[in-house]
This record gives structure tokens, C-alpha cells and sequence, in this order.
């Protein structure tokens, strides 16, 4: 810190002079950094047509210090300093890269329905020795999280129903409103956002780690395709799994719901269990379930299109995990609304 | 294998992406049965060139034949090679056994007790014999080399291909490593493939080489190792074989 000062202060007082020597003589001791300030301040006086010198007087090593990091400037030569980029580039760069992105995309889409014929011919070329493995880790180990929040959502439709359907004196329809909102929108939903969080993290980080790890391209070196290979019984497991955790989700819900329900109002069980059962129709039902399998199938793609797009190391795993969280809770709450949207419109 | 004809022809190739060009016009032939080394200083493209002789990229311009089938990222199914990774790359999730017997169980029709037999046998070859059961995380990287070796020659291939076999491992276990090269082809007459800046290690094992050189964007030497260090008047060349720093000579390196 003594040389920064030091040298900060010497260059100022320097203007005008021709040659400049510098007396090492009194200097007691010389760090790498001190000698890097003093080195690139010669520099600069060089570049700007002075001649400069060092006395090494009593203080070989520092000279030796100081002359060794000028050399390996010279011999380097010096990298243009990193420019920090302004908002507006940054913005640009991104946008620039959006089209490629968006390509990428539809390949990989593409090249996994390409994958499912390829894969019916050739059954041997999926791995489904992993399957149950993947099964137990999707969905039996998931049971208990979507399960839970399931029935909070539950809770807190009826509590949202109680509240205000209340002041018309129509609780009496809270029942109805807890199948509704939960069998048609909010079970798919929270299971999917749920899985989307907990499996798409975990299949994600799987498949960019096997990438880094050159196990992917062994894989294909091997002969195999690591989209039929990795990524087919993965869809599969998420497309069995999910609507079996949306229809446990939705029975927990509706015991949530009567829960809730009986122990704020005179609402009997019985009375809401028999208002319960009028409801669930087979619209509301699978008006709901229908969608689970494409939510399923986002979730799967997304993280492990994202996996296999990983290159770099260790930050890039854990770049792309964020990346297909995020990306496939985005995904499944757009597809829930493009179906809500569709039965709207059928009326449904 | 009475055929005369190279095993592998690379002809005029050309790799790099997008409008960055890697290296342009490399040309070479791996003759049957000899052990071929890649050579060339760090980021020169040795593994870059490895990924398409293997076929995980495809290049620019040019042909790469292996066997005379074509170029590897054409045909499907069971490629007529095997390759060693840096890492070994072997997958993580399951035993050395099932490791090697993965190849087999999807390439060929061997089923049961067979597939274990072989599977032994091949880790017995590269001295893993007991480790079968063992989880690739739970063994050293040397060993995890030799068990990469191992699935690599499960289809019993006349190619092996090796990225950087010795790097990272200690001096023992690199010269072990490198007997097991010999072997594989002195005694099985298996063509290799390897890409490697480890001197004693290309000394010891090969008999043709390339030596790629960042600058010239390509092949820069190519023959007997042990001639190019004797004879070649290309400064960077020599300078790779004696361990000459090229700095002090003022010419540009690699």
C-alpha cells in the first residue's frame, strides 16, 4: 500500500522531467504487488518518451522483481482490458442470441419425437432398466411434498370460500368451489410446479453432470442415442407419475377442504361430503387430469434439454439446473392456461 | 484384417465453428495395427480432432473413413471403434461390471452368465479383476482408466482410440498404463489411436505420429516420433521433442 501511495503521488510530481532514476537503495522490503505498481509506473513513463532507470544500489532483489514483471509484459504482451459492457449491449447480445436459442429448442423437440418411433423399432436402445428406478425417485419419493401442499391448497380455497361466500350466506357452495378450483386449475398446477421444482432440479443437474463428466459422449461413442438412451425413460416416468400425484393431491385437497370447512362453520361433514360428491363430474375431473400428462412431458424436456445443453464445468451444472427450474415452472403454468383457455372456449 | 488399406483416411478436413476455423487441411492415414499418436502443446486441437475421428462432431469440410465403412457420424448402430475418455467417463450410477457389460447386452445377442464371463475377462486383462462390484467413485483414477479401457474393448474392436491416457496419473501408474497399450497392440493387433504430450509415454508407444501446432492451424510434422526428434528442422518440432522452450528463440509456438 506504501508503493500505491508512493508511486500515485512520484508520477504527479514527475511532469516536465526527461529522464527519471529510480533509487532503490532505501527500500527495505518489496512485495510481487508493490513490484507490479512500480514496474507498470516505468512502463508508462517509458510510453510516454522518458528514459527512465533503476539503481539497484543495495537491493539486488527487489531489481531482480521489478525487471522480472516488466519482461513479462513484453513478452505477454497485454490483453485488452475486459470491457464492462453497458445495459443496452448486454440487452442487445441477448436479444442477438434469442433466435439461436429458440432453434436450439425446437431441434431438440424434434429430435425427441423423432426418438419415440426410432425407439418403438429398436426397444433395446432405451434404458429401461432405470425406469422403476426413476419411477420410486419421481414419484413414490414426491408423495409426501405434493401430497402436503396439495392439501394446504385445499385448506386455503375453503378458508378463501368460508370467507367469502360467507357474506352472501352461501357456504353452503364451498364444497363445489374447493372441486372446481382444485380438480380443474390449482391440483395440476401446484403438482406440476411441485415436480417441476423438485424432479426437474434433480434430472437437470443428473444430465449436466453426466455431460461435463464426457459420460454423454461416451454414450454416443458407444452407439447410443443419450436422447432414447436418457431422456425417453425419464419423459416416460414423469408422464406415468404425474397424473397419479395429481389425483392423490386432489383427495387430500378435498380432506383439506372438508376440514377446514367443518371446524369454522355448522357445515356437518356428512353435509359436505354429499355436496362434494354432486360435483365431481367427469368434466371436472378429467378437464383437470387431461392436461397433467403435457406438464409432466414440459418438465421432462425442459430439464433435459437443458442438462444436455450444458457445456463447462461445474458452474455450468448448476447454471442450467436454475435455468430449467425456472424455465419449467414458466412452462407449466403457460401450458396450464393455454388449456384452461381451450375448455373455455369448448364451453367446457 | 489382410486388407492393406489404411485403417483410418482423413482427407483435406477442416473443423472449427461457426467462422473460427480450428484447423484446415489435415490430412493423414492410420495404417493397420500400428499405434498412432496425436501430438501437439496445450489447446492445439488434439481432442478437438479426437471428437471427429469418433464422430461426436462433424467437420466442416473434408472425409474421415474408418474401416472403409465412411465417416463415423454416418452409420448407426455399434461403431466399429472404442475410446477411452480423459476421465474414463464411466457411468457413475452403476458397478464396473455393469459398465462393461452395457455394449453387450445392447449390441449383441450374449445374455445370462455369458456377459459376466466376458465382463471378467476383460477386467482381468487390465488387472481390475476384483473390483467388479465396485462403483466407478469408489476406485483411483488410474484404475478408472484401465476399467474405461475395458468397456472400450467389450465389442472386441480393431480401433482403440485414447484421449489422454496418462494425464493426471502418477509416474507408476502412466508406464503401467502404457504397457497395457503395448499389449493391446503387439499381442491383440489392435490399431490405436492416441492423443497424448506425455514424451516417455509416445516414446515408449507409438510408431507414427502427427504433431499439430496451434499457429499453423493444422498438421505441422508427421512420422516416427523417434525420428522427428532426431531430425526434424522445424524449430516448434524439435522444441516439443527435447523440451526446449521456443521463447528463447523468439519463434512462435503452440
Amino acid at each position: 500500500m506504501a508503493v500505491a501511495r508512493v508511486v500515485g503521488q512520484a508520477e504527479a510530481r514527475l511532469e516536465g522531467c526527461r529522464t527519471v532514476e529510480v533509487d532503490l537503495a532505501a527500500v527495505e522490503s518489496i512485495d510481487g504487488a508493490g513490484a507490479v505498481l512500480l514496474a507498470r509506473c516505468l512502463d508508462r513513463l517509458d510510453a510516454s518518451g522518458l528514459t527512465t532507470r533503476v539503481i539497484e544500489g543495495r537491493n539486488p532483489d527487489a531489481a531482480r522483481l521489478v525487471a522480472l514483471y516488466r519482461r513479462s509484459r513484453l513478452v505477454g504482451g497485454a490483453a485488452a482490458h475486459p470491457q464492462t459492457m453497458s445495459a443496452l449491449t448486454r440487452l442487445g447480445i441477448a436479444t442477438a442470441g434469442l433466435p439461436r436459442q429458440l432453434t436450439d429448442a425446437l431441434d431438440f423437440i424434434g429430435r425427441c419425437a423423432a426418438a419415440v418411433p426410432k425407439a418403438l423399432v429398436r426397444p433395446r436402445s432405451v434404458d429401461w432398466r432405470s425406469l422403476p428406478a426413476l419411477l420410486q425417485s419421481i414419484g413414490a419419493d414426491a408423495v409426501l411434498v405434493t401430497g402436503a401442499a396439495n392439501l394446504l391448497v385445499g385448506v386455503i380455497i375453503a378458508l378463501l370460500g368460508v370467507s367469502q361466500l360467507g357474506r352472501f350466506g352461501a357456504v353452503a357452495y364451498v364444497p363445489e368451489l374447493v372441486v372446481v378450483a382444485q380438480f380443474r386449475e390449482l391440483g395440476p398446477l401446484v403438482t406440476a410446479i411441485v415436480v417441476a421444482g423438485r424432479s426437474g432440479a434433480g434430472l437437470a443437474s443428473e444430465i449436466a453432470t453426466m455431460k461435463v463428466s464426457e459420460e454423454i459422449d461416451a454414450l454416443r461413442a458407444m452407439g447410443f442415442d443419450p436422447i432414447r438412451w436418457l431422456v425417453l425413460p425419464r419423459c416416460l416416468a414423469l408422464v406415468a407419475v404425474v397424473p397419479i400425484l395429481t389425483w392423490i393431491g386432489d383427495v387430500l385437497a378435498l380432506v383439506g377442504g372438508l376440514a377446514a370447512t367443518s371446524l369454522i362453520t355448522e357445515m356437518t361433514p356428512r353435509a359436505y361430503v354429499l355436496a362434494t360428491e354432486r360435483t365431481i363430474t367427469a368434466t371436472n375431473f378429467f378437464g383437470g387430469l387431461i392436461k397433467t400428462p403435457f406438464l409432466a412431458l414440459v418438465i421432462g424436456l425442459i430439464a433435459c434439454g437443458q442438462g444436455l445443453a450444458t457445456r463447462g464445468g461445474a458452474a455450468a451444472v448448476g447454471a442450467r439446473t436454475t435455468t430449467a427450474v425456472v424455465l419449467a415452472i414458466f412452462g407449466v403454468i403457460v401450458i396450464n392456461a393455454v388449456f384452461t383457455l381451450f375448455l373455455a372456449l369448448l364451453g367446457l | 484384417m489382410t486388407s492393406t488399406r489404411p485403417h483410418i483416411i482423413v482427407d483435406d478436413l477442416r473443423i472449427g465453428w461457426g467462422s473460427h476455423v480450428l484447423m484446415e487441411h489435415v490430412d493423414f492415414q492410420v495404417e493397420r495395427g500400428t499405434t498412432f499418436a496425436i501430438l501437439g502443446g496445450s489447446g492445439s486441437g488434439k481432442s478437438t480432432l479426437l471428437r471427429y475421428l469418433i464422430g461426436l462432431d462433424r467437420p466442416k469440410a473434408g472425409r474421415i473413413d474408418i474401416d472403409g465403412v465412411g465417416s463415423p457420424h454416418v452409420h448407426g448402430g455399434v461403431p466399429p471403434f472404442g475410446v477411452l475418455f480423459q476421465s474414463g467417463a464411466l457411468f457413475s450410477s452403476m458397478t464396473l461390471a455393469e459398465n462393461l457389460a452395457l455394449p453387450l447386452t445392447t449390441w449383441t445377442p450374449v445374455r445370462g452368465a455369458t456377459v459376466w464371463e466376458l465382463c471378467q475377462a476383460k477386467l482381468d486383462l487390465v488387472g481390475l479383476g476384483p473390483f467388479g462390484e465396485h462403483l466407478p467413485g469408489e476406485i483411483s483414477g488410474g484404475m478408472k482408466k484401465r476399467a474405461g479401457i475395458a468397456r472400450a474393448m467389450m465389442l472386441e474392436p480393431d480401433l482403440l482410440f485414447f484421449d489422454e491416457p496418462s494425464a493426471g496419473l502418477d509416474p507408476i501408474s502412466a508406464v503401467e498404463l502404457d504397457q497395457l497399450i503395448i499389449t493391446l497392440s503387439r499381442d491383440m493387433g489392435i490399431t490405436v489411436v492416441i492423443v497424448t504430450h506425455e514424451l516417455p509415454s509416445i516414446f515408449l508407444v507409438a510408431n507414427d505420429c502427427i504433431v499439430l501446432d496451434k499457429a499453423a492451424k493444422g498438421i505441422v510434422a508427421r512420422g516416427d516420433p523417434r525420428k522427428l526428434r532426431d531430425e526434424s528442422a522445424i524449430p516448434f518440432v524439435h522444441g516439443f521433442f527435447t523440451r526446449t522452450s521456443l521463447a528463447s528463440s523468439g519463434t512462435q509456438g503452440g
